[in-house]
């Protein structure tokens, strides 16, 4: 059951070469196609920015765990806002190539579609809400208008739908196959009430909803605007010409990377129930312009929830490409055409009915790592070493002493940067698949009966090299007046992240129990739910990053910089670059 | 006020090419202006030699110079060019790396790359001392002496010029702040010190010490700086009060400028914006969307109400300052701006710049790439022999040479792909002006497009007709607005106090008292700064949240003070504002980020203004009613604090506008409390007494030429040229037609219609000009 063409084994260069204008004389010139594709960015950061500020979930206001798009009527993905998160990328055509199976020639103007389920809709997981409205010019499907947000809450066996210990994708919320909320126009109010009523505050969610609705609604009224300007033609031309040209962009950087079959492994820790050291195997074949991903000898998908759809792999894959060969290309079909990607279903990165997969960024980070792993000797100076690998999670819960109330409050934190061709790696950051803010000391202490005794660096944690690692965060965190509970999530904690060409490890990541006499015990690494007593605090640590070329190699300055700032103690300057540079 | 203390006053604004002065007679009214070349090794010393060239090029007694109003990029380049002075900081302890980590984000998410820039003070110079606060102030550690004088010692032996103190909660109780500086400032005399709750009181641990920091690092340089132009204007100028022009638009006292560099870091555009501000107040539109290009760069900001709109979220050179801004987005478009092709074969226009050299092509300097300023001679738009002052002739020649390749490489002629040039700057331009409108909720269409600095009335109509906008309004002297905006500011303080108050009958009792201690600060300063009674204005706002909520809004909550009409001198003024009225929409009056507002001179209706005050109907803003207080000489403003229904009201209004709902039940508290003290400092009749513009006195002036000009890439039309300064109040002319002034040209199209107002702006109508011409 559940399973439809978008899980397929392979993902292959769909779409991105694909003509179909209707006059094939009209063509863009350079110009005209920069205007129009600057009209074009312009609807979608500006559905962004509608979207982000009438939506209720922090989420979005906050971290802008959202994102807005324009396709083609064959579901091309042609402009992505230029704030979205890379993980987005291919969510939202997920969602439009079920929609078109599903609803081929029962597409109507005034319809809104929505969907969030990971196995059957195209999503990478169920906080994401995807909606999609199409958009018609004199009476012929001419594109749709696509919106993603990271809702607060989809239901599930715990608040925020997020947490460990999920065995099955039943248990992570609300799972929404693609159907159809608004009927030529009309809300169909049977579904909202459904969606609503598994969904916890479900007024807050409600204004969620309507924020991503709004969003659609404005979007689609300016790309009819751009449409009035230019003539359908025009724009569909400048559809096909912004993709083509996007893929040929990302393919000509393919092509000059050496011809070769390259490979990289790397392991998971575990996934928080039974499995540990979890492989993720990859081969690339570089071949003139083409560069095919094959993930054989990954590990089966697993019963905690690290699992990862197609959908989120092929987001991995086309942010470390991007990342390598060309960061300002821009997001659209064109790039996902070029992420060839064979993956068996039912593998930790082509996860499978019933896998759940709240947890998905820390292996998409992991998969990342094995991207660039996997580049080393084909783009040496493109890469960088293993970074933090993580998406740190500390939970902290309780009852508020001065008000009785309860509170929740959850952090993500960043770590080490890889050190890289040309200069260390950035400490203390968030990287590649994620970039959102950490939470100011000030605000945490205001809002919850908690204090934040410590935020720093890890002393030593950056691996060495001639180019070192980043260094990972150090936060350590006191309850006032009350005990409360603590539960966690890291990555990297056992396996350090690998430095490359000579480059050493960085530390891995740990958390710590530290009691009323200062003692301090670890605890595990995917912690349940951990009571904390007055008296204690816990110090969470994350993983630093992998070094980059031998640590013999390093300029004596910076050597001398790494013990004068103090980030690395003598004993550890004298053990990798000996003891009297 | 006594005629014998009417003189001149001066407006310098510093560019990187040219140093601007704008000159006002007191006593007549008239203006002057005058441009030097800047002096980047001592900017000072354009500033004396050009007051000694006004002197003789205009006969004014500098004896007579009453103010000099100050805009310096002093700061704001230090920081770009990291040529500060050495700081220090000291910091609680487990928290040095707090600096460094920032808000654990990267500046751009698919480039391995790119950093934030490196913390200004090395991480061995931050040196952690055993204190702490909690969030409501009390001591949770106390600080030990033998601490403090163990870190002024590091702060010694670390060499410093500056030092910055940065500790937790510092914004609710300041004592362990102020116990280290004093012994700093005790022990090291020749080192600056500030605090960061002297810089910013406000919560967010990171945005505070950064700005702090960029305070520190600034000090030293501005010090020197400021210490050199003290005293070259006292030699020339004995009696010239010197204010220094801040980002969110106001002037402070060198003293101030002193104290609080960072204050000046985002100032170059926000002069600008107040010159705009009072140039669009003079013409009676109350909504500008103002545009000022130059060579590098285009500024956009929002002007609603005669008022720019303040953000308090900027950074500069990468580096985050929470201080009040005026609302700018700039994009990487000037007339310097070069076309290149992408990876993927679209063209594309800037951000790099030739800059001003080698500069454009046609320039003749060496440079080769084809910009916007070639694209704009090839079309015919600017003339081959240069600017009116004729100093530099530009060659047409080159400027095709530098775009030939380009246009064989898209198979057009060069006018066509000038043409394409000029389309994509605009493109760009117009995406600027849509992020400032359209999302925060404005239609451009219902605004006056006003464009200054050199390049911008080029490109205004084309950045008009993208955004459907109507009406172009080219000021006087649009490339030096600035300039002009410096003399018409106020001197501006602003104070703010963060505490987290809930927003109940309590809470409110304890914000009266908080805003009882802001206005006894705001009256210090007022006395301090000299500021007669009925000039004192004071603007009350707080940030104010749902609890538990992240993000806050600004809710503007009353403004007090400025001078009834003809009133006796003494007289205190009590002014309802926001939302009371029904002239402007709740959601519209009440505004985030927007409460503060710049404006060029403070409310409307002043004596002396005609041109105002006739249109007070439709430019009284908000308030509504005006009633007299008694007629102390030096009566405490009053400051009413709201109900908290009222307060509650306010708040629903502000997040209805900016976010599209508002919970009408939800708790709310406040974070933060703002007092904004204005002294009006233009307080003689200034403009020229007049009303509607005057008849037609004469028939047009004969242009100064005829020329061919491609308004559009096909076809070229030989239309009249005509000197700016032949053009009168009340003349009118159709397009086709170019306007050249000194520094700036100004194409009107085929059917559009312009006329000259009375105060001097060139107003155009798009399309208004039919097809009889």
């Amino acid at each position: 059951m559940d399973r439809n063409a978008r899980q397929d084994m392979t993902r292959h260069a769909e779409g991105g070469a694909r003509h179909h204008t209707d006059s094939p004389d009209h063509t863009v010139d350079p110009i005209t196609l920069e205007i129009i594709s600057n009209a074009l960015r312009s609807i979608t950061d500006e559905t962004f920015v509608a979207l982000m500020k009438s939506a209720y979930s922090t989420n979005i206001k906050e971290r802008r765990d959202h994102s807005t798009a324009i396709m083609d009527a064959s579901g091309r993905l042609i402009v992505q806002a230029a704030q979205a998160l890379p993980i987005h990328i291919a969510s939202m055509s997920g969602l439009i190539a079920c929609l078109l199976e599903k609803f081929a020639g029962d597409i109507h103007d005034g319809d809104l579609f929505i969907a969030n389920d990971p196995h059957t809709a195209g999503g990478t997981h169920l906080p994401d809400i995807n909606y999609a409205m199409p958009v018609f010019v004199e009476g012929a499907l001419f594109g749709f208008i696509a919106n993603l947000a990271h809702h607060a809450d989809v239901g599930g066996m715990a608040p925020g739908s997020m947490a460990g210990g999920m065995r099955e994708i039943y248990q992570e919320g609300l799972r929404i196959p693609v159907v159809r909320l608004f009927r030529r126009g009309e809300l169909q109010r049977d579904i909202m009430d459904l969606l609503l009523l598994n969904v916890r505050v479900p007024e807050e969610r409600r204004g969620d909803h309507y924020a991503q609705i709004a969003a659609c609604r404005l979007g689609a009224r300016r790309l009819l605007e751009v449409v009035d300007l230019y003539s359908a033609d025009v724009i569909r031309a400048a559809f096909d010409e912004i993709v083509s040209r996007t893929e040929r962009r990302l393919r000509d950087a393919i092509a000059e990377v050496p011809d070769g079959e390259y490979a990289f492994e790397d392991v998971m820790d575990g996934d928080g129930v039974d499995t540990v050291d979890i492989p993720i195997r990859l081969k690339v074949t570089v071949a003139g312009d083409r560069a095919h991903f094959d993930f054989a000898g990954t590990s089966p998908q697993v019963r905690g929830n690290v699992n990862v759809t197609m959908n989120a792999t092929q987001a991995a894959v086309c942010y470390a490409l991007k990342a390598m060969l060309d960061p300002e290309v821009p997001n659209n079909q064109g790039v996902l055409a070029v992420a060839d990607i064979d993956a068996e279903p039912g593998t930790l990165v082509n996860g499978r009915f019933p896998a759940p997969v709240a947890s998905r960024a820390h292996t998409c980070q992991r998969i990342i790592d094995v991207v660039l792993g996997a580049f080393r000797d084909a783009l040496p100076d493109r890469i960088i070493g293993a970074a933090n690998g993580a998406n740190t999670t500390a939970v902290f819960s309780g009852t508020d002493p001065r008000t009785g109330n309860s509170y929740l409050y959850l952090e993500t934190l960043g770590g080490g940067m890889g050190g890289r061709a040309t200069k260390d790696g950035k400490d203390g950051v968030q990287v590649h698949i994620t970039n959102t803010s950490n939470l100011p000391v000030e605000a945490i202490e205001q809002e919850y009966p908690l204090r934040v005794e410590e935020y720093s660096l890890v002393e030593d944690s950056g691996g060495a090299g001639r180019h070192r690692g980043g260094m990972g965060l150090r936060r350590v965190v006191r309850p006032i007046g009350h005990d409360c509970i603590f539960n966690g999530v890291g990555e990297r904690f056992r396996h350090r992240p690998w430095g490359v060409f000579g480059g050493e490890p960085g530390a891995s990541g740990r958390f710590l129990l530290r009691d009323a006499g200062g003692g301090e015990t670890k605890l595990p690494d995917k912690c349940g739910e951990r009571r904390l007593a007055r008296t204690e605090a816990v110090v969470v640590e994350t993983p630093g990053a992998g070094g980059y070329g031998i640590p013999a190699e390093r300029d004596s300055a910076h050597v001398a910089a790494d013990r004068g700032s103090g980030k690395f103690t003598e004993g550890y300057v004298a053990r990798y670059y000996g003891g009297d540079s | 006020m006594d005629a014998s203390q009417q003189g001149f006053r001066i407006g310098v604004d510093i560019g990187g090419t040219f140093t601007d002065f704008h000159v006002l007679d007191e006593a007549t009214g008239a203006v002057y202006t005058g441009k030097r070349p800047s002096t980047p090794d001592n900017p000072a010393r354009a500033i004396i030699e050009g007051l000694r060239a006004l002197a003789t090029w205009h006969g004014i007694d500098l004896g007579a110079l009453r103010r000099l109003s100050h805009g310096t990029t002093v700061g704001t380049n230090a920081l770009i060019q990291r040529r500060g002075g050495r700081v220090a900081m000291i910091t609680t302890r487990g928290f040095r790396d707090l600096l460094e980590i920032g808000r654990q984000t990267r500046p751009h998410m698919y480039s391995l790359v790119e950093d934030h820039p490196p913390p200004l003070v090395e991480r061995r110079h931050r040196f952690e001392i055993g204190e702490r606060m909690d969030a409501a102030g009390e001591v949770v550690t106390e600080l030990a002496d033998d601490d403090v004088a163990a870190a002024v010692e590091q702060a010694r032996t670390s060499g410093a010029e500056a030092c910055a103190v940065c500790l937790l909660f510092a914004f609710r109780n300041p004592e362990h702040e102020r116990r280290i500086a004093a012994a700093l400032r005790a022990a090291l005399p020749q080192v600056s010190v500030c605090t960061s709750f002297e810089v910013q009181p406000e919560f967010r641990e990171y945005e505070r010490f950064s700005t702090t920091v960029l305070n520190a690092y600034l000090q030293p340089v501005l010090g020197r700086y400021l210490a050199t132009l003290e005293k070259g204007v006292a030699e020339v100028a004995p009696g010239a009060v010197i204010g220094i022009n801040q980002s969110s638009g106001g002037l402070m006292s060198p003293e101030r400028a002193r104290a609080l560099p960072v204050r000046t870091a985002l100032s170059g555009p926000a002069a600008g914006a107040v010159g705009a501000a009072y140039s669009a107040k003079r013409s009676g539109r109350r909504n500008v969307i103002t545009l000022d290009m130059g060579g590098t760069s285009a500024d956009v900001a929002l002007i609603r109400d005669f008022q720019a709109d303040i953000s308090f979220e900027r950074d500069v050179a990468g580096f985050s300052v929470r201080l009040p801004a005026v609302d700018i987005e700039t994009v990487g478009a000037g007339g310097g701006s070069i076309a290149w092709f992408d990876r993927d074969g679209l063209l594309k226009v800037g951000p790099a710049s030739a800059g001003a050299d080698p500069g454009p092509a046609c320039y003749g300097r060496g440079g080769r790439a084809p910009t916007v300023t070639d694209a704009n001679l090839v079309l015919g738009r600017l003339a081959g022999r240069g600017l009116l002052d004729g100093a530099m002739a530009l060659d047409e020649s080159l400027a095709r040479d530098a775009f030939a390749p380009v246009a064989e490489r898209l198979g057009f002629d060069v006018e066509r792909t000038a043409h394409g040039v000029l389309g994509i700057v605009v493109a760009n331009m117009v995406r600027a002006i849509r992020t400032i409108s359209v999302e925060r909720g404005y239609d451009p269409r219902g605004f006056t497009l006003m464009p200054f600095g050199g390049a911008g009335p080029l490109h205004a109509r084309d950045v008009a007709i993208a955004l459907g906008m109507r009406e172009i309004l080219v000021p006087a002297a649009p490339g030096i607005l600035c300039a002009q905006g410096l003399i018409v500011s106020d001197l501006k303080e602003d104070f703010v106090a963060g505490e987290c108050i809930p927003a109940d009958a309590a809470g409110l009792r304890r914000l009266a008292g908080q805003v009882e201690s802001l206005a006894a600060r705001a009256r210090a300063w007022f006395d301090a700064e000299r500021i007669p009674v009925p000039n004192r204005r004071l603007e009350l706002a707080v940030d104010a949240r749902y609890v538990g909520q992240n993000f806050e809004l600004t809710v503007p909550l009353a403004a007090e003070g400025g001078a009834e009409p003809g009133g006796p001198v003494g007289t205190s003024a009590r002014i309802e504002t926001a939302g009371d009225s029904g002239n402007a929409s709740p959601a519209e009056a009440a505004d985030p980020d927007r409460a503060a507002r710049v404006s060029g001179i403070v409310p409307q209706g002043e004596a002396g203004e005609p041109a105002i005050a006739e249109n007070a109907g439709a430019v009284g803003r908000a308030e509504a009613s005006i009633s007299t207080g008694s007629p102390a000489a030096d009566a405490p403003i009053p400051m009413p604090i709201p109900s908290p229904e009222a307060l509650r009201e306010r708040f629903l209004a502000v997040h209805e506008a900016v976010y599209g709902y508002a919970n009408p039940h939800d708790p709310i508290e406040i974070v933060n409390v703002r007092l904004t003290a204005r002294g009006r400092l233009l307080d003689e009749p200034d403009l020229p007494a007049s009303g509607a513009p005057e008849p037609l006195l004469e028939p047009l002036p004969e242009p100064i030429e005829h020329r061919t000009v491609r308004f559009s890439p096909g076809d070229p039309i030989t239309c009249p040229v005509y000197h700016r300064a032949s053009l009168r109040s009340g003349h009118s002319l159709t397009g086709p037609a170019i306007v050249e002034q000194l520094d700036s040209t100004t194409p009107i199209f085929p059917r559009d219609a312009a006329v000259v107002d009375h105060a001097g702006n060139l107003v155009i109508r798009v399309g208004a000009g039919g097809d009889d011409q």
